[in-house]
């Protein structure tokens, strides 16, 4: 067969040789299906810790921030960094869903259903912290700028707070609506299978009355695009606006031009860790290891390469910069950073996030599953000690040393993050159970992609005839069983 | 009350039995009401627009309206004024002067009240003599509406009459009077000739009764000198503004030495003029406010100190001295003689050592000098106490000799070294009285407590210096069953005068000579006597203050007469032979044998002698040097604390800890002392305050520190000690944890004498107050050019601008300011637990910083030489720990009111926004409490309200009860939890004297417009005003070459400048 030059086939993206009801019997199975005991106890402590957290958010909110540990010159801590931290994860689902379908990376299709369900309930998580952090929080829709009956008062549109404000609602909603216009084909798969009447009504009003008529479809594609066209900017901006709470302030250490594209590259980073901790779980308790394979954890994990590598050339440009800067307050602003009384914080998050992620070079290591899920985990503590480093270490030494002071946490702030924490994967487990977590509809259209299988039938000098895969629709039985050999 | 009338309502009733008048009677209604018709007509049903569901909606809405508003919300009643008092116009501030006489604080002051409230304390501008007040007098209002006051006789802890309390008394010291036992008065310094007067009646009508006063921190060795050199028991009068070279021995004059109040004479002359300012050489054992502002400052233990004057004695006035101190210190002496002599009468040498002969030796000097900053004319009058009586009554009372002692204004139970056996000694007494706010120490042991009024209910007088008189006058109906201490002696000698009536008699007879007592009772004060003369001069000199457009200019031919005081006939005169300065010079170089450490007791700022130990906001006052609040400690050099196991941590949350040290005197009874590690403190030598350690008659979050009164032996503020370490952890709260100023020299901005009159302040090598600059087209442009601002120019020119200025080198840290600001503002007190945790409320703040060198200079210096990673991480990291006898520099830091607030555009809800007269302002109510305006400023002068400070067990201060709230100023919002305040540069004021002005349609004076901080600060160091006015003296401070503002080169552009800081460094 060397006769003739044979072009690279490329690797199908779903393995298992699935038809297309393997597809839709996949997907729907933890829906259809009961839960499992683990579910059943990762569940409960989520809720517990949910609970918990709500429980340090009643207390904060009824007596007041005191219950924080903040102080007069760190008032920021806790709250802000778990807020970045959170809306940084949400980053990943946009990007997935957006910025590679519009690059046509199919790949994206078995994980960004997931991705996206990651980023609504992070930026849920994340949208809770500019509420709650605030000394008044049933005032807080005065960020809003609604017309008001006290007199003239209006938004400070100067402020990058309420930049975020827009942004992250925006965000927010762009997110919310592209999610669920990839989910109406999946929930109307679901409404259609779904046996009991209680299930069918619920899942056919989710499904918004979908019909599957190819006039259907083809608003479906137009209104994809255009989402992803929206949602591509916001990838971008969101974590820009976010970076100029700090980047437009007077603090040696906040206040930096770098900020923007450093802030977006760390959210991508996160995100995409966050997503390999959630999805190498995902494929194994609902088994879509067929779905979710080792090559999307790898392509995954080399963008977490690249982002970490970015993350950390900007880490050490600010170094510079501080030092070519020539100011004092800057330059003993970093080398407080790196060596003062929160050197272990700004080690810890040099090593989790330049270091670790300089592993995946590796083939090994960044196919190796265990590991993978390792450093996804390593990149998170990481990142979320970044914004901890930022925010409180340029914070407890600023300009007047007679200011300079510690921050250290209570209980409470502790509780909260915990508690968000839970209330993510409260969500994220209730989404695995009850949401197709697949895009099957996309998903089915790659199944063929791969011409691995046909090429073997070729060899093996067997018919095509009564191939497909589906046995509603191959031919006889006995073609499909020699065909399986 | 029945009625018969009947009401005819129609003729038809005259007839009897009328059918008609029946049927009325039966049917209200005569005709059928058509109901059926009504309802049954669909159609019109139909074209009403009122259906079921919207009556039913009408009625549901009208009737749970009605129910809400029949709840009722908590009614607070507040009653009118049924006749108005024709002074007091709500709303308006009135204002009085008086004068506090607390036995340790004199003061000359002038009382702010709002509707019938004493509300604020201010200087009273019109007092040549203490007419400043210290944070503690600025805080003495509070201690007015304490919860904890005594409300009425007692005894033996029941309540009693005063009718029934008379009765009894007088019964008994009438029989112990026949049994012919002693009556003692056991009282504090009133410095009073009335009280004096008064208290030769007491004595006249029952003999064998005896006046000791006793002064809880003693000096009785300075008065024993001056006495015994003068004649007089008094102490020396020092004016500092009239020396260029001051050399202090352990003497803390800014602090309380001889009684304080020489503060605003020293930073006069600090401030350099026409190329001069004072020199001022300090030597002594414990870091002290005033040797913190010293231009040189030798630490040395107190018997080096003695050692170090006899020398210095040797040097100016001649005679040898023997004995050898470290070379260091034999050269400092020696070139302070040396800069004395050449200063001559504008030299001037003092010491705080409790010696007798220390005492003598420095009059001598003085003397020898014929320094003009010494006044032997006008001795100080506010410390009487005599030692020795003391000792010996409590002998006497041990003994069983005394019969009844009457007390006032003292508690020897709690400042008594040997309490136990003044107690003993009480029980040995029949009668026992003590006149007091509280049912403190003493009181509670005592047979009757007679609650006495605060000085701001009371009457009284006080002869402050020799013919420097002042008035004290109620400004408040006594809030409680009150008398004081005159009135009820008035009652036992029978007199039918009130004491006011009495106070009226004694100066018209001895002290006015003619002038008119309303007038001095207006004013506050009266001088008599010589140097009446001078100090009108000054009056014309100063600027006044106005407050509010109260205070007239009235000082004009105040008490210009010329008559000897004779109003102090002290009851026990000791009379003192002269010691020869020669001998005593000698016995102190031969006195100078100690073995372990040397304690010095000392008083603390905000403390003082313990009195006010109750009040809130002196607690959370935090400490000008260590910036500890809520505590007291021993104070240990580095050196000796390595030595003895003492260390000092820092927590996670940066908060410092310490172990414990037991400290013993002569073998005593221990007591457990934290510890702070003072730089500064001469090694060999601790130091501890007095103060702390009350236990009876203050709330138990007060009860805070331990008692240093049981250390002090002999009443002398020297003690030989032996100290251990012991294992513990102490929590101190300190509100400031980083103590030096990193080579950072842009923020405390500094040079020296020579330096300044020398070289131009942009001279490119030695210019001590450059502007920064920064790049802009590769030009360097200074950031004060529009050309490098991001914002267009805003017309600032018309109405009023308001600057603030303050001098670094008048400033000399007292902390009056602080207090003065809790007291205008409202800042609520948050306690010790919250100070730990950094979140302190002050809105002005008194930074303190330590070289970490020698001098801040050489910081400077260390820190621009670092090159190179592994320099800058160790030369940081030493810096990071004061020297071990810094260099000192405070600076009060508030709001900076930027032109550019970094605060202003951060805040996304605008509450924080800029006034057109520039201060930046805080809407409260549009605050939501992001805490980004707090993070942004890069002053750190916001305050975030963490919790409801003024409504909640947890802060239970004194928001917390109707009494103490009472002191809050009506004109300045109560901020609510989760808010962001901060300093209004005294907007309340500010307006309020446009205002006034308006009203009079007058233009405003320059010294019209005051903060809460200018008017209290009596160092001058802070001068108020609007910049718009060309000829104001803060629009020529502006101009000003020292001036500079704080982190000039961020471009936040304040409103609050500063006064670069000089030093006098020339050695002679």
């Amino acid at each position: 067969m060397a006769s003739h030059y044979e072009a690279p086939i490329r690797r199908p993206l779903v393995t298992g040789e699935k038809s297309y009801h393997d597809v839709s019997v996949d997907v729907a199975r933890p829906v259809e299906g009961k839960a499992n005991k683990s579910w059943w106890i990762v569940f409960s402590i989520s809720l517990a810790a949910f609970l918990w957290g709500i429980g340090c958010i009643i207390y904060t909110i009824s007596t007041g921030i005191g219950t924080w540990g903040l102080n007069k010159t760190v008032g920021w801590a806790w709250d802000i960094t778990n807020f970045v931290w959170w809306v940084g994860i949400g980053h990943a689902g946009t990007l997935i869903s957006a910025v590679l379908l519009l690059f046509r990376q199919k790949w994206r299709m078995a994980i960004n259903r997931s991705a996206e369900a990651m980023t609504i309930f992070s930026v849920i998580q994340a949208g809770l912290f500019p509420i709650i952090h605030m000394g008044r929080p049933w005032l807080g829709y005065w960020v809003l700028p609604i017309p008001n009956q006290f007199g003239s008062l209006w938004v400070n549109f100067n402020s990058p707070l309420l930049w975020d404000v827009f942004a992250i609602s925006t965000y927010l909603s762009v997110s919310l609506v592209f999610w669920w216009t990839g989910l109406l084909p999946d929930f109307a798969m679901i409404r259609d299978r779904a046996v009991r009447p209680f299930q069918k009504k619920i899942y056919s009003l989710l499904s918004f009355g979908w019909t599957g008529r190819a006039k259907d479809w083809q608003r479906f594609e137009e209104v994809s695009l255009v989402l992803a066209g929206l949602a591509t900017p916001l990838v971008l901006s969101v974590h820009t606006i976010v970076s100029f709470d700090f980047a437009t302030s007077v603090i040696p250490g906040w206040h930096t031009t770098i900020f923007p594209p450093y802030f977006v590259a760390g959210a991508v980073f996160s995100g995409f860790a966050m997503v390999n901790t959630l999805l190498i779980i995902m494929r194994k308790v609902c088994s879509l290891e067929d779905y979710i394979t080792v090559q999307h954890i790898e392509l995954m994990n080399i963008v977490i390469m690249i982002t970490g590598s970015i993350v950390g050339v900007a880490y050490i440009t600010e170094l510079f910069i501080a030092w070519y800067s020539g100011v004092e307050f800057e330059q003993y602003a970093f080398l407080n950073r790196a060596t003062g009384p929160y050197w272990w914080a700004y080690w810890a998050m040099m090593t989790c996030n330049v270091f670790s992620p300089q592993f995946m070079w590796f083939k090994k290591l960044r196919t190796s599953i265990m590991f993978s899920f390792f450093i996804s985990i390593v990149v998170n503590i990481g990142m979320w000690f970044e914004r901890f480093v930022i925010i409180v270490t340029s914070l407890h030494r600023d300009y007047l040393p007679s200011s300079w002071t510690m921050f250290s946490p209570t209980f409470v702030d502790i509780g909260i993050f915990i508690g968000t924490v839970g209330f993510f994967f409260v969500l994220f487990l209730l989404y695995s159970r009850t949401f197709p977590v697949i895009a099957q509809a996309e998903v089915k259209t790659i199944l063929k992609s791969s011409g691995e299988r046909y090429k073997r039938i070729r060899e093996a000098g067997d018919s095509l005839a009564g191939t497909a895969t589906d046995d509603r629709t191959s031919g006889s039985k006995e073609n499909k069983t020699k065909n399986k050999k | 009350m029945s009625s018969n009338k009947k009401y005819w309502k129609s003729v038809e009733e005259l007839n009897q039995n009328s059918s008609i008048v029946e049927t009325l009677k039966q049917n209200e209604f005569v005709e059928e009401i058509p109901v059926d018709e009504f309802l049954g007509d669909k159609k019109t049903l139909e074209s009403s627009n009122t259906t079921r569901r919207d009556f039913l909606k009408y009625v549901g809405f009208s009737t749970a309206a009605a129910s809400l508003a029949a709840c009722e919300g908590p009614v607070i009643k507040s009653i009118p004024y049924v006749v108005q008092p024709e002074e007091i116009v709500p709303g308006v501030a009135n204002y009085y002067a008086t004068t506090i006489a607390d036995g340790f604080d004199f003061a000359s002051v002038l009382v702010k009240t709002r509707e019938g409230r004493p509300i604020r304390i201010l200087n009273n501008t019109m007092s040549a003599t203490n007419g400043s007040a210290n944070a503690r007098v600025n805080a003495s209002v509070l201690g007015l509406y304490d919860s904890l006051r005594a409300q009425g006789p007692t005894k033996g802890g029941e309540a009693i009459s005063w009718s029934d309390f008379d009765r009894e008394i007088n019964d008994k010291l009438i029989s112990i009077a026949a049994a012919n036992k002693d009556i003692v008065l056991l009282t504090q310094t009133f410095a009073s000739p009335s009280t004096s007067k008064l208290i030769s009646e007491f004595s006249e009508k029952f003999g064998n009764v005896r006046h000791v006063v006793y002064d809880a921190v003693s000096e009785s060795a300075a008065l024993d000198a001056y006495q015994a050199k003068y004649g007089e028991r008094g102490l020396a009068n020092y004016d500092f503004s009239k020396a260029s070279t001051i050399v202090s021995i352990g003497a803390d004059f800014l602090g309380d030495w001889q009684g304080g109040g020489f503060d605003s004479g020293y930073a006069k002359g600090r401030v350099p003029d026409h190329g001069k300012m004072s020199r001022h050489i300090q030597f002594e054992s414990n870091m002290s406010l005033t040797g913190a502002n010293a231009d040189k400052r030798v630490p040395l233990t107190p018997s080096q100190q003695k050692l170090a004057l006899s020398k210095l004695y040797s040097l100016v006035v001649g005679g040898s001295a023997s004995g050898n101190l470290p070379e260091h210190i034999e050269d400092a002496i020696q070139k302070a003689a040396s800069q004395l002599k050449k200063a001559g009468s504008n030299g001037v040498v003092v010491t705080g050592l409790q010696d007798i002969n220390a005492q003598t030796v420095v009059l001598a000097i003085n003397e020898s000098l014929s320094s003009k900053a010494f006044d032997p004319h006008t001795p100080i009058k506010i410390r009487q106490g005599d030692s020795k009586a003391v000792t010996q009554l409590v002998a006497d009372m041990k003994a069983g000799k005394v019969g009844a002692v009457i007390m006032s204004g003292v508690n020897p139970l709690y400042t008594l070294p040997n309490a136990t056996d003044f107690a003993e000694g009480l029980k040995q007494t029949e009668l026992s009285v003590t006149f007091s706010m509280k049912a403190d120490e003493t009181a509670s042991e005592t047979g009757y407590l007679a609650a006495a009024p605060h000085y701001l209910e009371s009457w009284g007088d006080v002869e402050l210096k020799k013919g420097h008189y002042a008035l004290t006058q109620p400004t408040i109906r006594p809030l409680f069953n009150t008398r004081q201490f005159q009135e009820a002696l008035l009652k036992w000698v029978g007199s039918p005068l009130s004491y006011h009536d009495y106070i009226k008699q004694t100066w018209d007879e001895s002290v006015l000579n003619g002038a008119s007592f309303n007038q001095a009772l207006h004013d506050g004060t009266f001088v008599s006597g010589g140097s009446a003369s001078a100090t009108t001069e000054t009056f014309h000199e100063d600027d006044k203050t106005f407050v509010g457009g109260i205070i007239e200019d009235v000082a004009e031919g105040l008490g210009l007469k010329e008559k000897a005081n004779n109003g102090s006939d002290e009851s026990n005169n000791i009379s003192l032979n002269a010691i020869s300065a020669g001998t005593a010079a000698r016995a102190l170089a031969s006195s100078t044998t100690s073995e372990g450490l040397e304690l010095t007791l000392y008083t603390k700022v905000g403390m003082g002698d313990g009195q006010q130990a109750n009040n809130p906001w002196l607690q959370e006052f935090p400490d000008p040097i260590t910036r500890a609040s809520w505590d007291n400690y021993l104070t240990v050099s580095k050196a000796d604390a390595d030595e003895l196991g003492l260390v000092n941590t820092y927590v996670a949350n940066g908060a410092l800890n310490s172990n414990y040290a037991s400290v013993t005197v002569n073998g005593g009874e221990a007591i457990k002392v934290p510890v702070i590690i003072q730089p500064g403190q001469a090694k060999g030598s601790v130091g501890l305050a007095f103060g702390y350690g009350k236990t009876k008659g203050l709330k138990s979050e007060m009860q805070t520190g331990v008692n240093a009164y049981a250390l002090y032996q002999n009443f002398d503020n020297v003690q030989t000690v032996s100290i251990s370490a012991v294992s513990g952890e102490h929590e101190f709260a300190c509100v400031q944890l980083h103590n030096t100023l990193m080579g950072r020299g842009d923020i405390v901005k500094e040079t020296t004498l020579e330096i300044f009159n020398t070289y131009d302040k942009e001279d490119e090598e030695h210019g001590w107050n450059k502007v920064p600059k920064v790049s802009l087209n590769h030009i360097e442009t200074p950031v004060t050019s529009p050309d490098v601002d991001l914002w267009d120019e805003f017309d600032r020119s018309i109405g009023h601008h308001f600057n603030l200025s303050i001098d670094l080198n008048a400033c000399t840290g007292c902390g009056a300011c602080v207090i003065a600001c809790h007291a205008e503002n409202n800042v609520p007190v948050v306690g010790k637990e919250e100070v730990r945790k950094s979140r302190d409320m002050h809105w002005l703040r008194i930074d303190r910083y330590y070289s970490s060198e020698d001098s801040f200079e050489n910081d400077n210096e260390k820190k621009d030489n670092i090159s190179g990673l592994g320099s800058s991480l160790n030369e940081f990291s030493e810096m990071e720990h004061a020297a071990e006898n810094p260099q000192v520099a405070f600076q009060p830091v508030m709001c900076q009111h930027c032109n550019h607030a970094p605060c202003e555009t951060v805040c996304p809800v605008a509450a924080t926004s800029h006034g057109r007269q520039g201060q930046n302002h805080m809407a409260y109510n549009r605050c939501v409490g992001t805490r980004y305006c707090a993070n942004n400023c890069p002053y750190k002068v916001r305050r975030f309200n963490w919790f409801l400070y003024n409504n909640n067990d947890e802060f239970d201060y004194y928001m917390n009860d109707d009494l103490g709230r009472m002191v809050l100023n009506p004109d300045v919002v109560v901020r609510s939890r989760g808010v962001m305040e901060k300093c209004s540069m005294c907007i309340q004021m500010t307006q309020k004297t446009i205002l006034d002005a308006k009203r009079d349609g007058r233009e405003i004076k320059d010294g019209e417009f005051q903060t809460a901080c200018s008017a209290a600060c009596s160092s001058g160091a802070m001068t108020f005003g609007d910049i718009n006015d060309k000829k104001s003296k803060v629009a020529h401070l502006k101009q000003d070459n020292r001036m500079y503002h704080l982190l000039e080169s961020v471009g936040t552009k304040p409103n609050v400048m500063y006064q670069t800081k000089v030093r006098n460094t020339t050695e002679a």
